[in-house]
């Protein structure tokens, strides 16, 4: 009996550690000019950590108030997470769907709500929806980028693998590119064969198996696009336990800091680097010309870049790493 | 005394109740009246304020409840003898537009009427063109009112746990049999696609309701199938139910990838979200319906049926159960095939919910599920649990879920929270046993 008064302030407090940290939030929200909602397809990825960071940074210079949220992966939560982003009364829901194709209901809500939706790096893809805009890298042109390290590469005849992530439409633009270049090399007369393109989750751990699968059934490999940089450090420590260093080479994706750092140690070859800072910010740019009254593009495209060895030699936060080691 | 038999009968509600006080409590805000409700505001705010002269520009984007707004607004002010109103609808650049117009014509305005949530924007994009610059933004008062207590934030909540509360009733009876079923959160993903994959191969976005009502209870019945085949697995090969269920989660995971391709399958026709994002008693989600009917029931099964205490009777004590004449067997099968109906009937949910069937649905579900009778005062031990305690357990979890997305505490935290709460439920559920259970079984029976 008097335990259980014990236990109740103790679940109470549970609760305040919650409430603690969005108490100065609700504060600030009466001095801004406007709230996000943001949902994203997880936070446990550097590219989506950059991107929340470029929003808040963004946010923050043109005084609107952001909150954060993860599907991790599950597009009925997020469903659930901008249902409660409506009720809120955002002033913008921006998001990057855990399903290009499920999300269509979630999509449909806010916009019978008359709350304005954007998409970040990954587009919804149905029609009956209405997105302001959509801000994303060049996935199709980042994957011709992928391709052309392979030709540096590979010589006349070459063995490469992908492994890919297909559920996702932006990889499916990646080795779409990846794929256009490499015909028309070989209709120039380059033998460059695909010799296996099998899912990795985008995640390390089934990279790496996938990666030891496609060593041990194809001896004569030379290079391996990795559709993200998970995948290709998943794809380099398979290569590493193989002992084929050096005689396979990896093109990855992204440009996350741990793989600069395996670029700069010629772990991976290249990586196609992409700006997720920048499409952050670019989002919540787009969301103060919405409220400006400007007109926007359906689709506003960041370019990727290529990132090689000695990109990483000369990049400042590798050098800022090694500096304070 | 019965302060104490209150505590430990109603101990999980009470803690319901807490948390729904202080939700109310943290998310206290203003809010903007909507609809008819500001409509009514403004015609009043505009009659003591203007002449039927005067020109009142009416805003308002082209969604539901503005263009509802607009409406009843334009509506009220012809009716009281304003001859000068006009009506812009849409998007802020199309608004900018009509403004832009209005300067370059040189007419001024001298009120702009606009719901609440669409007045910064519009204030701002009013303020940049000079001839719209003296013109007055009438928009309704808000007022301080939890987010939480909304009607759509309530109406929230019960459709976010909808799926994992339905099939928690299959797996409270799971549990009381002292058993665990972890195939759930694949039976979803199964459900779903199967019934998505018919769809489409019987018409796709043009298929008749028929054929949809089909696909619906042909995947539910297969997934009971799939129950009926764990509950096999589980009496005849004496499996534990852990190891049987948890291959059966592997199967069903693979086959939903396997029937859609790794893809979500979404040619399905608009009618489809009928059942997940239909309203159509009293403005309650059809899948709330759904869930109370459920509810009653099994609690009727549970409580008033002879196969209700067989159940109760099997996770009490299988060999006694035995001794007494039950079919231990029967009653094991009939509560894994009702576990995997509820499932597919989740799935079915879930699928109509987001108008497509993909094979990443209900990942980490049956975690979610179990979390809801544990925390619903089921034991783990079996023999022990209430239908109504279960439902209770679905909307702490609801809750807490919701309130930390209407605070805006990062996901991250709420795992943090959810786990300590659960684990808080157990220990409230020990000391109970502790504090009264001198005369039951004492805690140290699992």
């Amino acid at each position: 009996m008097r335990n259980l008064y014990r236990l109740l302030p103790v679940l109470m407090l549970a609760l305040a550690v919650s409430s603690c940290q969005t108490q100065p939030q609700s504060d600030a929200v009466e001095a801004t000019t406007g709230t996000i909602g943001v949902t994203l397809l997880t936070m446990t990825h550097p590219f989506f950590q950059n991107l929340a960071a470029g929003l808040e940074e963004a946010a923050g210079e043109h005084n609107m108030a952001v909150t954060v949220n993860s599907a991790e992966f599950d597009v009925a939560r997020q469903r659930n997470q901008i249902a409660d982003f409506i009720v809120q009364g955002v002033d913008a829901i921006v998001m990057s769907p855990a399903d290009s194709k499920a999300i269509v209901t979630a999509i449909q809500e806010a916009n019978e709500a008359g709350i304005p939706v954007f998409t970040a790096d990954i587009a919804a893809l149905a029609d009956g929806v209405e997105i302001v805009t959509h801000i994303a890298t060049d996935n199709y042109s980042g994957g011709r980028l992928a391709a052309e390290a392979v030709l540096e590469i590979a010589e006349e005849a070459a063995e490469i693998a992908i492994i890919d992530h297909p559920e996702v439409e932006s990889v499916i633009q990646r080795t779409k590119g990846f794929h256009d270049v490499i015909n028309e090399a070989n209709t120039n007369g380059k033998a460059i064969e695909v010799v296996a393109q099998l899912p990795g989750g985008g995640i390390k751990d089934r990279a790496f198996r996938v990666a030891e699968d496609i060593l041990q059934a194809h001896p004569n490999l030379d290079v391996i696009f990795a559709i993200n940089d998970d995948t290709a450090l998943g794809a380099v420590a398979a290569i590493e336990k193989a002992g084929k260093s050096g005689t396979v080479q990896v093109v990855g994706f992204d440009g996350t800091a741990e793989a600069r750092r395996a670029i700069l140690e010629g772990k991976i070859y290249a990586d196609v680097i992409q700006h997720p800072h920048q499409i952050g910010i670019m989002t919540v740019e787009s969301i103060v010309s919405y409220m400006n009254g400007d007109d926007l593009p359906p689709e506003q495209l960041i370019p990727a870049t290529l990132y090689r060895q000695a990109d990483a030699a000369a990049d400042p936060i590798l050098q800022e790493e090694a500096a304070s080691e | 005394m019965s302060l104490s038999k209150l505590l430990s009968d109603y101990g999980m509600l009470i803690v319901l109740i807490l948390l729904c006080v202080f939700y109310s409590i943290t998310t206290l805000d203003e809010q903007n009246p909507r609809g008819v409700d500001a409509a009514e505001q403004v015609t009043q705010m505009i009659l003591d304020g203007y002449n039927t002269q005067d020109r009142i520009v009416v805003v308002s984007k082209s969604n539901p409840e503005h263009v509802l707004f607009a409406n009843t607004l334009l509506e009220e002010l012809e009716s009281s003898g304003y001859q000068n109103v006009e009506h812009i609808e849409g998007e802020p650049p199309e608004v900018r537009s009509a403004f832009e117009q209005f300067d370059s014509l040189g007419v001024r305005a001298d009120a702009v009427a606009i719901p609440q949530d669409y007045s910064t924007i519009i204030g701002n994009i009013k303020n940049r063109i000079p001839v719209m610059s003296q013109a007055q933004i009438v928009a309704p008062r808000s007022y301080r009112w939890p987010t939480f207590l909304l009607a759509n934030n309530l109406r929230n909540v019960a459709n976010q746990i909808v799926v994992i509360a339905i099939i928690a009733v299959g797996m409270t009876m799971v549990i009381i049999t002292a058993g665990i079923d972890l195939s759930v959160g694949s039976l979803i993903a199964f459900s779903a696609v199967v019934a998505a994959w018919i769809i489409r191969e019987m018409g796709g976005a043009d298929a008749t309701l028929g054929v949809m009502v089909l696909a619906s209870v042909i995947a539910i019945l297969m997934c009971g199938l799939v129950g009926f085949a764990s509950g096999i697995t589980i009496t005849k090969f004496k499996v534990p139910p852990f190891i049987a269920t948890l291959a059966v989660m592997l199967v069903a995971s693979g086959f939903a990838y396997i029937i859609s391709k790794g893809e979500s399958i979404y040619e399905i026709p608009d009618s489809y979200v009928w059942l997940g994002r239909g309203a159509d008693l009293f403005s309650i989600p059809n899948a709330v319906v759904l869930m109370v009917i459920i509810y009653v029931l099994a609690h009727i099964l549970m409580t008033r049926t002879t196969l209700g205490r067989y159940i109760y009777a099997v996770g009490g004590n299988p060999e006694a159960a035995r001794l007494s004449g039950i079919r231990v067997n029967l009653v094991l099968l009939f509560v894994y095939t009702m576990c995997g109906i509820m499932a597919g009937l989740g799935g079915i949910v879930q699928a109509s919910q987001l108008k497509s069937g993909a094979p990443t649905y209900g990942l980490l579900y049956e975690l979610y599920v179990i979390a809801a009778v544990v925390v619903g005062g089921t034991s783990l031990q079996g023999g022990e649990g209430k239908i109504s305690g279960t439902l209770i357990g679905a909307f702490i979890i609801a809750v807490i879920q919701n309130g930390m997305n209407l605070t805006g505490v990062e996901s991250y935290t709420q795992k943090v929270v959810l786990g300590f709460v659960i684990l808080l439920a157990v220990l409230l559920d020990m000391l109970k046993k502790r504090s009264w259970g001198g005369k039951k079984k004492t805690v140290a029976a699992g």
